[in-house]
């Protein structure tokens, strides 16, 4: 790795933050435009109903309302993030499918006027009867929520690979079981809100968003429009977390009121909204069968997963798929089947979430920990045998570049004395540990590569154009320093200009950990082609070799002779003067198998790049009441190098609260099709007094291809902080967990049993 | 969100509130710190025609400790009566309740008053206007049934004031105001059991004044919740230890606070009475913790408790 | 509904409003004064994200009525940084990496600051019970309790 470097790697304070901390950050819901109009949205009281027709005329005659429309007033289209999962409308016309689906809406000139004309639409429906337990869904004779699903079977991932079956025969050890989650909520603290205004046959839109470039392919089909009306524009975001991945109904809405009544429309959820009605995540059950040889070797494993997914596909392979993966590249899998599925209920749309598949991954751990210590190993030996390392392959064929999966299991073994506390645990005390791998960057076939395009300015201060967006991970501040460290001038001489799909090319989004990998790289290259331009004139009129050129500090200079230098701003404009103004563009474009397909052909290389991560929680249970504390938790992160180690902790320290204490307080509540938790004081959310003390390890394996190094600093905690929760449970109790979150009543559950066990 | 509309109106003295009360014929509510009351008003779960604001009438900001009792107006705030030294040395039990209550900023703001009198809570009921329609209305928001126990002809939602344990266990008193003049009762009689409408006081009465008796007391307060802040019981038991007399109130599941004297401290009479105490404990589905947990929570954290004064004691 | 005519300093600047009684201290700071800084997440006063400082004390503004206000003295965040200096709160915010999506800084730093304000020695016991009156999704609060502890330093 590059290690002279002045301003990679260095903790520096963000771009955005000045902006936020003196309340000067816009959000959506801050935007004000003469003219303007705020929209309310009339939702499904039914789970499941036809519609018979939806009457908009009493609305449309309350004074003050500029618009009203229904799903009739749409094109017919239905989205999908692939073409077997076009299945919604956003608006639908044929039936209603979930509590709290949009069906109509108008555009007011303030909230009482809307509210008031919401209650004059009237919409007659017919109810059907409905389903909300996927196993329930798919049996024979459950309601049918979308014809082309057979037994509401969205989708069915399957892979196999080596011969399960015969390898699970002659296996030392079997064991296997089955683990449920209660899905979460993103519970991001902006609730959702769009601006849309069009004018002149021009759709401009703000909202949340962790991949502009996305959304506006998504509702110009929509809308039928040429993708350059349509503009998704720069706007801070108030968290994503995988919930702000995908197109909403929401923006269909606000964009089609906007069109009807030619002004601008703010529609701002409510809190409860944002739950019911943008996305949720999955709940879900994994059953899972492991082998193992009498050292320790998985030889094979037999996985189960269904997905409750909600009323529409979403983007259904994907989050039917990823739970898999996020594990075959961290294990090393000779034999290893997954059946995948998907299914259709009637409840809220759901999407992929940072800690996504917490069942799965959670339950694999667990019952790994158990099994080890059946053959008389521990935790740190099984994950150490089992774990790839680089330049193996892993089980769908995606070969590891980078590793520090090794280094992340003993640094953290090592910081807790794990092997020690977790033979001879205290009573009703455990430690554990988890571990995963994050594929840098989902396969989106074009979508997958990023461009920038920058200019410095006849003053030196540089322009830099880049489809990146933030939703608080430090994206934007990310790909500026890395921009000022190759040009050699002070982050605050940057201009970045981002997230606007007019006038940035295209990029994968926030969503798929590609913005250190990919987007910064294209960053990267696009610095470097216009270092190296200004680096030309230089040694030109400094009369020094190109080689023997740095530039620092707003300089240029001569690194034997440094009294040899002249501020880059005289080279910019002798560029300007030799009509090649230094503007450069850069591309990346990561090695990936285009012919991937999620389902059709689940193998080749996944992504550019993998990051590696290991969890350990210590934990301690109350025997009469089953509440669990977590006084400490430690996480090592590999990811690859930290452009800015202060960024990288945040989010190890997010996520030990997003995944780690949420496995014990979050978790989606139901009464059918009713969500009983949409909102933040039932639907617990960590709050400061419920953190354990946490020490953020960042371990830089440093990728041959990424940035500096860089691979991403985001997730990787958040997939397996809850597993090492689990574990540390089962070190505790001596029994597994059946289902997240590990409230205190199910927690006391498993205390009785493991004292029943005992006898 | 919203406010319905209403009037507002903002009362100088006891006798002018209950005064603007009746003007508008009793569709008006009082507000002291709203904490209460203004989500229930986001939520379309009260429709006053005014809200009078209570917090201008000096009296019941005072807090005084004289013959024999402590006198706290309605109007105190938690932090404030919390931070207070007689409370600290008096009345422990009391000063771990109000800490115990949500989180420092809304005990700035919230009054003893309207934590007394604040509405018992349901899952299914605290609920915005459109999602309760999506539901159906249930008995405590005049429908037909409950929609938790789908027979029952009773609302058992739950009374979450923490702090009406700690008074009830204190033998607190209630001073109330009405249009006729001025009433004490003793707190654990301001409750009907019911959570359709949870208090026995007509409709206008105001409460004035909460007093306690002014006697050294030893006490424990444990509460069940999934996080260390913000949150509401999910069950919770307060314990006040006089000589050695203890008084236990039982709260946060069901509509009204149970009160149980300890006849002994022994080892048995405490299993005894704890059992009674998860026995009696109406849970049901309306929180996010199973009923059959909360009421054994119940019993667990009333044994704890006494344990935990008796200890102290020693 | 009768509107209400209430007094009261934004940021140390008078102001004087005629509003609807039925109005939130919040909707009346973000809608009419352009002070967007608070932001509502809630609405009902479980996240603190619309945190104001009102008399010297926190104040969540989505569930207070403007009409309250007469006579008092309110702190936005917008009203922290004075003559182009960052109150500390706010740099040490910026410095220790406490912000990340940002939608809960306003109302946390405002938060911090009314405990500082009477207690300018906190313990870091005191600053998480403090801060465990707001909501924040993204950082694990860490850097916000290592903040506040900075700025109580600078503010001593
Ligand atoms: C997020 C959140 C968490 C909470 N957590 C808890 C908790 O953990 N424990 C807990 O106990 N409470 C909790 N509360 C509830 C509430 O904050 C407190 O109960 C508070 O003390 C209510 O006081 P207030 O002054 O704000 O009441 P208000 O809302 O002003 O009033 C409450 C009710 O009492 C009536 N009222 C008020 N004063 C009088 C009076 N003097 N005479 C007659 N009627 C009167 C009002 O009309 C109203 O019906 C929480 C609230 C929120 C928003
Ligand atoms: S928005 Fe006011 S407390 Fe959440
Ligand atoms: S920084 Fe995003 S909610 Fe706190």
């Amino acid at each position: 790795m590059e290690d002279n470097l002045n301003i990679v790697g260095k903790r520096v304070v963000r771009s955005d933050s000045l902006a936020k901390v003196t309340g000067r950050a816009r959000y959506t819901a801050d935007l004000k435009m003469p003219n303007m109009l705020v929209a309310k949205v009339l939702r499904s009281p039914h789970p499941h109903a036809k519609i018979l027709a939806i009457d908009l005329d009493g609305a449309r005659k309350v004074p003050g309302v500029k618009a009203a429309i229904s799903g009739f007033d749409g094109s017919g289209i239905k989205w999908g993030v692939f073409r077997y999962t076009q299945d919604h409308a956003m608006l639908p016309t044929d039936k209603v499918r979930y509590i709290g689906e949009d069906v109509a809406a108008v555009a007011a000139v303030d909230e009482e006027t809307a509210l008031e004309a919401l209650s004059r639409i009237r919409v007659d429906y017919e109810p059907l009867p409905s389903v909300f337990d996927p196993l329930e869904a798919m049996r024979e004779g459950a309601p049918i929520i979308h014809e082309q699903y057979k037994n509401n079977i969205n989708i069915h991932v399957h892979i196999d690979v080596g011969d399960v079956d015969k390898a699970m025969e002659s296996a030392f050890l079997v064991r296997e079981d089955t683990f449920k989650a209660a899905g979460e909520a993103y519970a991001m603290m902006e609730p959702y809100a769009v601006v849309a205004s069009f004018q002149n046959g021009f759709l401009d839109l703000w909202m949340p968003n962790a991949g502009p470039h996305v959304r506006a392919k998504a509702l110009a089909n929509l809308l039928k429009m040429p993708l350059n009306k349509v503009r998704v524009r720069h706007i801070n975001s108030g968290g994503a977390f995988g919930g702000r991945s995908e197109v909403a109904p929401a923006d269909l809405v606000a964009s089609l009121l906007s069109i009807k009544a030619d002004r601008p429309v703010k529609l701002v959820l409510s809190r409860e909204e944002n739950a019911t009605s943008s996305r949720q995540i999955h709940d879900m059950s994994a059953t899972i069968k492991t082998a193992m040889s009498k050292d320790g070797t998985i030889v094979a494993k037999d996985l189960r997963a269904i997905y409750d997914g909600g009323a529409y596909s979403s983007t259904g392979p994907i989050a039917t798929s990823v739970p898999f993966y996020v594990y075959e590249e961290c294990y090393r899998f000779p034999n290893i089947r997954y059946n995948g599925y998907r299914i259709i209920t009637n409840k809220g749309i759901r999407g992929m979430y940072g800690c996504h598949g917490r069942a799965f991954l959670a339950g694999n751990e667990a019952q790994m920990d158990l099994m080890a210590k059946e053959l008389g190993l521990d935790p740190v030996e099984i994950r150490l045998k089992n774990g790839l390392r680089a330049g193996e392959m892993t089980a769908t064929k995606s070969r590891i570049t980078s590793c520090g999966l090794q280094e992340t299991i003993e640094t953290t073994a090592r910081k807790t004395d794990f092997q020690k506390r977790w033979a001879k645990p205290q009573k009703l005390e455990g430690i554990g540990m988890g571990c995963v791998a994050i594929m840098c960057g989902f396969p989106m076939g074009f979508r997958s590569g990023s461009s920038c395009y920058l200019k410095i300015n006849d003053d030196g201060y540089v322009t830099l154009v880049t489809g990146v967006v933030d939703n608080g991970q430090g994206n934007e501040s990310m790909v500026i320093q890395a921009a000022s460290e190759i040009l050699g001038v002070p982050m605050e001489d940057i201009n970045l200009v981002n997230a606007d799909t007019e006038i940035t090319n295209l990029d994968p989004g926030a969503y798929s950990q590609a913005a250190a990998f990919v987007s910064t790289n294209a960053v990267k290259i696009a610095c470097e082609k216009a270092r190296k331009q200004i680096v030309a004139i230089a040694a030109e009129k400094l009369a020094v070799s190109e080689t023997d050129i740095a530039l620092k500090n707003r300089l240029v200079y001569s690194v034997a002779n440094p009294e040899k230098k002249m501020p880059i701003a005289w080279v910019v404009r002798e560029a300007f003067a030799r009509a090649e103004p230094v503007v450069a563009t850069g591309t990346f474009f990561p090695d990936i198998d285009l012919e991937r397909e999620w389902i059709s052909r689940p193998w080749g290389q996944m992504a550019g790049t993998f990051s590696y991560a290991t969890s350990v929680a210590e934990i301690a249970v109350d025997s009469e009441t089953g509440m669990i504390t977590m006084p400490r938790f430690t996480a090592a992160h590999d990811c690859g190098r930290a452009i800015n180690p202060m960024a990288v902790e945040g989010q190890i320290e997010g996520s030990v609260q997003q995944a780690g204490v949420a496995a014990i307080t979050e978790g989606n509540l139901w009464d059918g099709g009713h969500l009983l938790n949409p909102d933040l004081l039932e639907y617990k959310v960590p709050l400061a007094c419920d953190m354990p003390e946490i020490d953020a390890i960042i371990v830089e394996s440093g990728d041959p291809v990424g940035p500096f190094g860089a691979k991403e600093g985001g997730i990787a905690i958040r997939m397996n902080a809850y597993s090492a929760v689990a574990c540390a449970l089962t070190n505790a109790t001596g029994v597994l967990f059946k289902e997240m979150p590990l409230t205190p009543d199910k927690v006391l559950e498993m205390v009785e049993k493991a004292t029943e066990e005992k006898g | 969100m919203i406010l319905p509309g209403f009037e507002y109106r903002k009362a100088t003295s006891v006798a002018d509130a209950i005064a603007l009360y009746n003007d508008f014929e009793g569709k008006a509510r009082y507000l002291a710190g709203g904490t209460d009351l203004m989500p229930l008003l986001k939520y379309r779960l009260a429709a006053p025609a005014a809200i009078i604001d209570l917090k201008g009438i000096e009296e019941l900001k005072a807090i005084a400790a004289i013959d024999g009792w402590l006198t706290i107006g309605a109007n105190v705030t938690l932090f404030e009566l919390k931070n207070h030294p007689v409370v600290k040395e008096y009345f422990p039990l009391l000063y771990q309740s109000l800490d115990a209550t949500s989180c420092e900023t809304l005990q700035m703001r919230a009054t003893i008053g309207g934590n007394l009198l604040q509405d018992t809570r349901c899952i299914e009921y605290n609920k915005s206007l459109e999602w309760r329609a999506a539901r159906g209305f249930c008995l405590k928001m005049g429908g037909k049934c409950c929609n938790v126990v789908p027979h029952s002809r009773v609302c058992l939602s739950n009374y979450c004031s923490d702090n009406a344990l700690s008074l009830v266990a204190l033998s607190a008193e209630a001073d109330l105001a009405e249009a006729g003049g001025e009433k004490t009762a003793g707190l654990e009689k301001i409750y009907t059991g019911s959570g359709s409408k949870p208090f026995v006081v007509e409709p206008g009465t105001l409460l004035t004044r909460i007093r306690i008796p002014l006697e050294k007391s030893k006490g424990v307060y444990e509460k069940l919740r999934v996080r260390n802040s913000i949150d509401y019981p999910l069950a919770a038991v307060a314990v006040a230890m006089k000589k050695s007399v203890a008084r236990v109130c039982v709260g946060g599941v069901g509509p009204a606070p149970l009160v149980y004297e300890l006849a002994g401290t022994d080892e048995g009479t405490l299993r005894d009475a704890a059992n009674s105490a998860s026995t009696d404990a109406r849970a049901v589905p309306n929180a996010i913790l199973s009923p059959a947990y909360r009421k054994k929570m119940v019993g667990v954290l009333f044994r704890r408790a006494v344990q935990k004064v008796l200890r102290e004691g020693a | 509904m009768e509107t209400v005519k209430v007094a009261f300093t934004v940021n140390n600047e008078e102001t004087v409003l005629q509003v609807s009684p039925n109005e939130t201290l919040l909707e009346t700071l973000r809608e009419r004064l352009d002070l967007t800084g608070a932001k509502e997440s809630c609405g009902i006063g479980s996240c603190g994200a619309c945190t104001v400082e009102v008399n010297g004390l926190p104040l969540r503004s989505c569930i207070v009525l403007t009409s309250e206000m007469q006579g008092a003295d309110i702190t936005t965040v917008e009203g922290l940084n004075r003559e182009g200096k960052l109150h500390p709160l706010q740099q040490t915010f910026m410095e220790e990496g406490a912000v990340q999506c940002g939608f809960c800084t306003s109302g946390m730093i405002m938060t911090a600051k009314t405990l500082l304000d009477k207690n300018n020695q906190p313990t870091q016991k005191e600053i998480i019970k403090t801060i465990s009156s707001n909501v924040c999704r993204c950082t694990g609060y860490k850097k916000i309790v290592k903040a506040v502890g900075e700025a109580s330093k600078k503010t001593a």
